[in-house]
This record gives structure tokens, sequence and C-alpha cells, in this order.
């Protein structure tokens, strides 16, 4: 039996790994077997003749992380799945370059003129509720923050919802968000470290409003045939979450990354993309699910990212201190 | 084996100083002091501390009852099952558990109206509240066993004393039962209280918010979304301090307990009679249950699942993969604690305690030193030198391994101390060596060695933070799939991983116990 695992772990070991084309690093949830990630790369390959290979790590941050301490090391050639409040930091460290390709086609809403990150997807963070339980929902932002609807939402210090709901906060209250954050928690019935713990908890019941997006109630209807979850459409308008693709500073390969960023802004893989990362497509035209006409589309508030990484640590500490019970 | 030993403790030794390393050169920067000025910073210290005492001594408290029950009454049903099912839950993956207390004590939990009704209060799981539960869920089965064993190693004879001596039933208490309880009862608080201050996912998971965060927690969010090295180093060093002083502290006063003498021959103890035996039977069953709703909350949210498309099929890898990296860690994490056993053993039977006191520091650091910063301080001292993508896997069993050699030290030493109690001398004046020791120290230490084994093997099972930050996807485990489950709405299908994985413990748990008990 020894002698069988020692061979076995040899044969593992010295199994060459064949360096692919292209290398990306994304997120765990983009490229499992049920997110958009293997048929992506599956479309891709059979326009590009070339092999692509995904990276995993646990979510956005971490793309960001990796990158940081793997500086000019890095096998990545692109990266994949960071969002608009991380691009001033990864463009300040020196981490990517410019994609030089054509924008044109994307939303005018997104209203999208980077020079350096390409928008794959996005999404508004909203509260989604159960309309079988609240029939009359809130329409604001204050007034959820001033009623005693009991509300989940995600830690700003460990996951992009919870981000967004700081920004949220911050573009809806101003100097007084301090107070709001008070308010808030005094009907707060728990404060999450990353989506999926906040969102199975409202599924089970746990409370009237969870922190997600725009998008979730389509997911319900597409695979589980559920009409009851919804989200809240609020009057200030919503903060909006980018999803963005870049080239590393130090690829060699810059002509294919260039190829797959400009596939990703295609139709084909647009609808890949949305119908599988549950996220809303980023050009016009994308022939999609009857639900998704049915999401709530709201008015993008906000701040510029160069601000958020201005101020994100002022306002952290704003939230730690004042979201206290 | 004295060399073996020494490499032993100096590789566990060199994870730790690696990773603090690789912290320490990737941001060329020492601890933030001005941290120190931040009230939050004494917030979340004082709360680190409140709880972690506030779970060990509750756990030790109520388990002791439950400890005598088991031990003063002989034809208690289930006895064995009772105490496989106290290691599952001390085992128990806490997203597992989490996700059946919720269930069960959550906002539309089985048993919240029940609460609500009966206190006349609002009831709210997540906070200190919740944490609590899960803390005393998870160790108080682990203290009755522990107390149990030791109960157990009180000579028939100091009984028999009482009954010549007519000690009252309080005296008895004082005189014969505490003093051999009270060494195991600190080393338990000392053990427990690491275990919680260090918690890390129960916390994130039921704390419920800034207010109640640990100080694992506090560097996790530090290192995760800032990056902020200095600050997560600062926190480390407190936390190393607190956490490992206090284990010296009771390892230091706590360790005369495990050295009574097994005498061998249990027959005679007194029996309670009339409403002291009602009432320890009632404690027996009702913790029984108490221990058996979070489960049972997670079968029946299973089986109201509605859309039953699951499939058997993708769970089989991540099955055999976790079993692997599993047995891997366990079986080197027990090998290193047995060999660097051997110089803390001589320090022990040559009275040079002060060594053998850092020794026994050094080889169960891993427990209190902060995983988190383990973790991503190995990542980023190997990150440049070795293709992480193609080696990952290998680093998760390193550092399994690494996480479960405390544990394995814990288990072994006491019995191994025992054993160079009663015939250390003995074997010395016989000079027997190498396998003619091991010979008559195997059959001694064969049980407490199984029951380490199954320990460690299913602890090493239910992580998901090592993997986190070092798995790859074509080696996925089954605790991180349960997290991609739920992380893309797949609840039932989380559900049904978690109790594969859960039944997965307990078949283990029951095997090694069955073959512990045939040589008992």
């Amino acid at each position: 039996m020894k002698k069988t695992l020692f061979a076995a772990a040899l044969l593992w070991v010295s199994v060459p790994t064949f360096a692919a084309d292209l290398t990306v690093y994304t997120y765990d949830s983009f490229v499992s077997e049920w997110g958009p990630g293997p048929k992506l790369e599956k479309a891709f390959e059979a326009q590009c003749q070339c092999d692509i290979e995904f990276i995993a790590v646990e979510d956005g941050v971490s793309i960001l992380n990796r990158l940081r301490i793997e500086k000019r090391k890095t096998k990545a050639d692109v990266i994949l799945g960071i969002d608009d409040a991380l691009i001033e930091s990864a463009r300040n460290e020196g981490l990517v370059q410019s994609h030089n390709i054509s924008l044109t086609g994307l939303k005018q809403e997104l209203n999208w003129h980077d020079p350096d990150f390409v928008p794959f997807d996005y999404g508004y963070f909203a509260f989604v509720y159960d309309s079988r339980k609240v029939k009359s929902p809130v329409t604001s932002l204050r007034e959820l923050i001033e009623s005693d609807a009991s509300v989940i939402y995600q830690d700003p210090r460990t996951s992009t919802p919870g981000q967004g709901l700081m920004l949220w906060v911050k573009s809806v209250y101003g100097d007084q968000a301090n107070k709001a954050w008070g308010q808030l928690a005094t009907h707060t019935v728990t404060v999450t470290k990353g989506w999926w713990e906040a969102y199975s908890m409202f599924l089970k019941g746990d409370a009237d409003y969870v922190l997600s997006y725009n998008t979730s109630p389509a997911y319900h209807v597409v695979t589980e045939n559920k009409s009851q979850y919804k989200a809240a459409a609020f009057s200030e308008g919503h903060v909006a979450q980018i999803e963005v693709a870049a080239i590393t500073k130090t690829s060699p390969n810059k002509a294919l990354a260039q190829q797959l960023l400009a596939f990703l802004i295609s139709p084909q893989a647009q609808t890949i993309i949305a119908t599988n990362n549950w996220m809303l497509p980023v050009i016009d035209g994308v022939e999609l699910p009857d639900v998704f006409s049915q999401l709530i589309m709201p008015e993008r508030i906000g701040f510029s990212s160069t601000q958020v990484a201005k101020q994100r640590k002022k306002w952290l500490k704003e939230w730690r201190s004042s979201a206290t019970r | 084996m004295k060399i073996a030993g020494w490499v032993s403790l100096a590789l566990t030794v060199l994870t730790t100083v690696f990773a603090f390393q690789g912290l320490i050169g990737f941001s060329n920067q020492g601890p933030d002091w001005a941290l120190l000025s931040d009230h939050y910073f004494y917030g979340i210290l004082a709360f680190s501390v409140k709880q972690a005492l506030l779970s060990a001594v509750c756990s030790v408290v109520l388990a002791w009852p439950i400890a005598r029950a088991l031990y003063y009454i002989p034809g208690l049903p289930a006895r064995r099952g009772f105490l496989a099912l106290c290691l599952l839950c001390f085992v128990m993956p806490s997203l597992v558990l989490i996700t059946g207390l919720v269930a069960l004590l959550g906002r539309s939990g089985l048993l919240s109206p029940l609460i609500i009704s009966a206190t006349g209060h609002e009831w709210n799981l997540y906070g200190l509240n919740g944490i609590l539960i899960a803390h005393i869920y998870l160790n108080m089965p682990f203290a009755v066993r522990g107390l149990y064993q030791q109960l157990k190693s009180i000579p028939d004879s100091s009984w028999k004393l009482s009954v010549q001596l007519k000690l009252s039933r309080w005296q008895r208490l004082r005189i014969i039962e505490w003093p051999s309880l009270r060494g195991t009862m600190l080393v338990l608080f000392g053990f427990i209280f690491v275990l919680c201050f260090n918690s890390f996912a129960t916390v994130l998971a039921l704390g419920g918010g800034p207010q109640s965060t640990t100080l694992e927690v506090a560097i996790y969010q530090a290192l995760k979304y800032d990056f902020n090295i200095p600050e997560a180093l600062m926190l480390a060093w407190v936390q190393l301090l607190i956490a490992g002083g206090l284990f010296l502290m009771v390892s230091r006063f706590g360790s005369t307990g495990w050295l009574s003498v097994d005498t061998g021959s249990h027959e005679w103890k007194p029996r309670p009679v009339g409403w002291r035996l009602r009432l320890m039977k009632c404690g027996y069953y009702l913790v029984w249950g108490i221990l058996l709703l979070p489960i049972l909350a997670l079968l029946l949210g299973f089986a109201e699942g509605d859309q039953l498309r699951l499939e058997w099929l993708p769970l089989i890898k991540p099955t055999l993969t976790t079993l692997a990296l599993g047995v891997i860690a366990a079986s080197v994490g027990m090998a290193l604690a047995y060999s660097m056993l051997s110089p803390i053993r001589q320090f022990n039977a040559s009275g040079l305690s002060r060594k053998r006191l850092v020794l026994e520091w050094l080889a169960t650091h891993a427990l209190v030193a902060p995983a988190m910063v383990i973790s991503v301080g190995m990542f980023i001292f190997w990150l440049p030198i070795i293709d992480i993508d193609q080696w990952g896997i290998v680093f998760v069993a390193i550092l399994n391994t690494a996480m479960v050699v405390p544990f394995a030290v814990q288990k072994l030493k006491p019995r191994l101390y025992q054993f160079d109690a009663q015939y250390g001398a003995l074997a010395r004046s016989l000079k027997l060596k190498g396998w003619s020791l091991w010979k008559i120290e195997w059959p001694f230490v064969r049980s407490v060695f199984l029951s380490s084994y199954a320990l460690v093997l299913v602890l090493s099972m239910g992580d998901v933070a090592i993997f986190s930050i070092f798995g790859t996807q074509e080696w996925t485990t089954l605790p991180w799939l349960i997290y991609g489950y739920a992380g893309t709405y797949r609840i039932a299908e989380a559900s049904m991983a978690s109790l594969i994985l859960l039944a997965l413990c307990a078949l283990i748990l029951w095997l090694f116990e069955k073959a512990q008990s045939k040589h008992a």
C-alpha cells in the first residue's frame, strides 16, 4: 500500500503542466461548474484557437491581493472580477495596463470611458424581500432605515455588497451617516461576512429584507420558478457594482488578452454571463429570459472610484464605531 | 527517536516562523503601534476575552454534573453512544453547526417561538447569545469526556477508604473528587478559552456585527479588504501574547492532575439513589436531546427542500479528497506529535519542568497562533518561490497537519506521562529500548492513540480557512463545496453536502470507537 501511494505521489508531481496561452485570475464562483466560466472558456477557445486557463481565488478582493503579493512575478495575463470600487487601488499600484479596445457598444447608463478596465457585467445593490411576507415594501432608503423592519446586510470590511451599502448610506445621508448607521443597527438582525451567509439566512425567513442585487429575483424565477422574491426600488436611487476585467502590466500576451476583453463584451459572452452570473449585461440588445425585463431598473447614484479610494478608510471607521447596538 | 522529536519540533516552529517572516518581509514594516490608541482595539480585545471567558466557564461548569452522572450511574443507557456524540459535537464543522442552530433558533427557527413566549422578550440568536450557544455546544461535550475520563482514574481504594472513614457526601466531593478533577478542570478551561478566544467561523457567522468582533476576526478583516499587514501583525502579536500566555500558565499549574497513576481496577464506587439518581438521569437525557437538536433541525430543513434535483455523483470526488487529506494530516500529525513528545517526556521524567514547559508550549503553539496569519503568511512567503497553483494542495495538507499537531500532543501527552510514571523506571532498569520498549508502550497507549487519531482526522476534515487560501479547483473538498453551493443560492445541495460530511465524521468516530472498545 505504501509503495502504491508513493508511486501515485510521484506520478502526480511529475505530470508536466502545459502553460496555457492565456492565464486569467478570477473568483471561485465564476468558474464553478454552474458559473459562466466553463461556457465562456469553451466559446472563446473555439474562436481564438488557443488555450486559456482560469485560476480562481476566493473573490474579487483576493484577486487584487494576490496580484499585490506577486507583483511582477504574476502568471496572470488578465484579471477578471474585481469591481469598480477597487479600480483605483489596482491602477495606483501599477498592476494593470491600458486595453486599447473600443468601448462604443456599452450601455449609455454605464458612462464608461476607462482606459484600463473593461466592464463585463453590473448590478444594482438592492434590498430583497419576500412579497408573501412583506405586503407593502419600503420605497426609499430613509424609509427602510427609519422603519423597524428586520434587516440583514454584509460587513463592508469583508464583502462588496457591504461596501456598496456603505457608499449608498454615505451618498444619501452625507454627514449624517453615523446617525443612520446607529438607527439601522436597532433593527439589524445580523451583519454577515459575505453575501451567501446573509442571503441564505434571509431565505430561511430570518429577516424581512436582505442586502443583495436587483437581479436576485431573476434567479428564483428562472431556476426555481418562484416569483415571490422582489427587490425594493428606492426613490433616492441605487449604487451600482460594475465588475471589470483588465490586462496585467506584465502580460506578454497582450494581443490575445485584448481579444479576450473584446470577446467579453460581445453579445455571445454577455448572454452567458448574465444568465450564469445573475448580473446585467453591459451592452444593449442581449437576448435574455423574460424576467430580466421585469427587474427594477433604478437611477444610479454613488461615488467615483477615485473618491472611494480616497475616503474608504475613513468611512469604514465611521461605520464600525456607529453600527454598534 | 530523540532526533526525530527535535526535527518534528523544529518543523512545527518553522512553519510559524516562515509565516511571520512572510508578512513582516512583505510589508517591510513592524506592527502598527497606533492601534494601541484606538478605542476600537480595546473594544474587540475586551469582547474577545469576555466571550472566551464565559464560553469556557459555562462549558466546564455545565459539563461537570453530566460527567458525574456518567461516572456514578453504571447502567446508564446508550452511554457509549453519548460519548461518541460528545466527540462528534466537538469536531462538528462550524458551518454545519451554524446551519443547524439557525434552523433551530434563528428568527424563524423551530424553537424561537417557544423562547419568546417563555421569556416574553424578543429573541435574537446573533450576537453574544449565538456565539455562546455555539461555543458551549462545541466544547461542553468535550469537557464532559475529559472530566469523565479523569473521574474514572480515581482509584477504588480512595472510595473504600472514604467509607471506612465515614466521609459525608460533601466531604467525599471535597476530599476525593475535587482534588482529582481540579487540574483537569483548569486545563480544560484553558484549552476551551484558547479555542474560543481564537474562534473565527462561529464569531463571523453568529457575531452579528462590529460590536462582537474578536481579534481573529479583526485580523481577517484587516488582511482581507485593506491588506493592512501592520494592523494584522499588531493584532496577531496581541493574540499570541494573551492566548499563549494563558495557555502556558494553565499548563504550568494545571498539569498535576494528569499524573495520577492508573490503578486499572474499577469495581467499587458510591451509587447515587433516590432523587439524586433521578436528577442525574434527567440531566443526562436532557443533554442528549439538546445535543441532537441542531442535527435534527438540519435534517428537517433538508427534507423541506422542495427541489430535490440533487446529484450524488459530483460529491464523490470531493468526499474522497476530503478523506485523503484528512488521513494524511492525521497520520503525519500523529507521528509528529508522538515523536516530539519524546524529548518532552525525557525532560518530564528528569524533572526539568521549565524546559518541559517551553517545549510543550512550542509543540502546541499552533493552537494559539492566529490561523489566518499563518495561512496568509505562508502564502506570501512561498508564492514567489513555488508554483502554488500546482503545489497548493500540498500546502493544504501541510497546514492541516500543523493545525492538528497541538490536539494530538494534548491528547497523547497525559497518557504517555502516565506510562512513564508507571513503567518508566522499570523500563530503564530493564534497559528496554526501541522495539522492545514500544511493544509494552503500544498496548498502554493504543486506545488513546486511536481516539486521538479519530479526533484529529475529523477535525482536519472540517477545514475551510486553509483551503480558501491554498485550495485548487481540481482538488475541491467537501466543506469547500458546501461554501460553493451555498454561495450560489443552492441551499438544498449545501444541506445535503453538510449532512454527508456530518455522516462521514460520525462514521469515522464510530469505527474508531468500536476498534477501541474491542481492546478496552
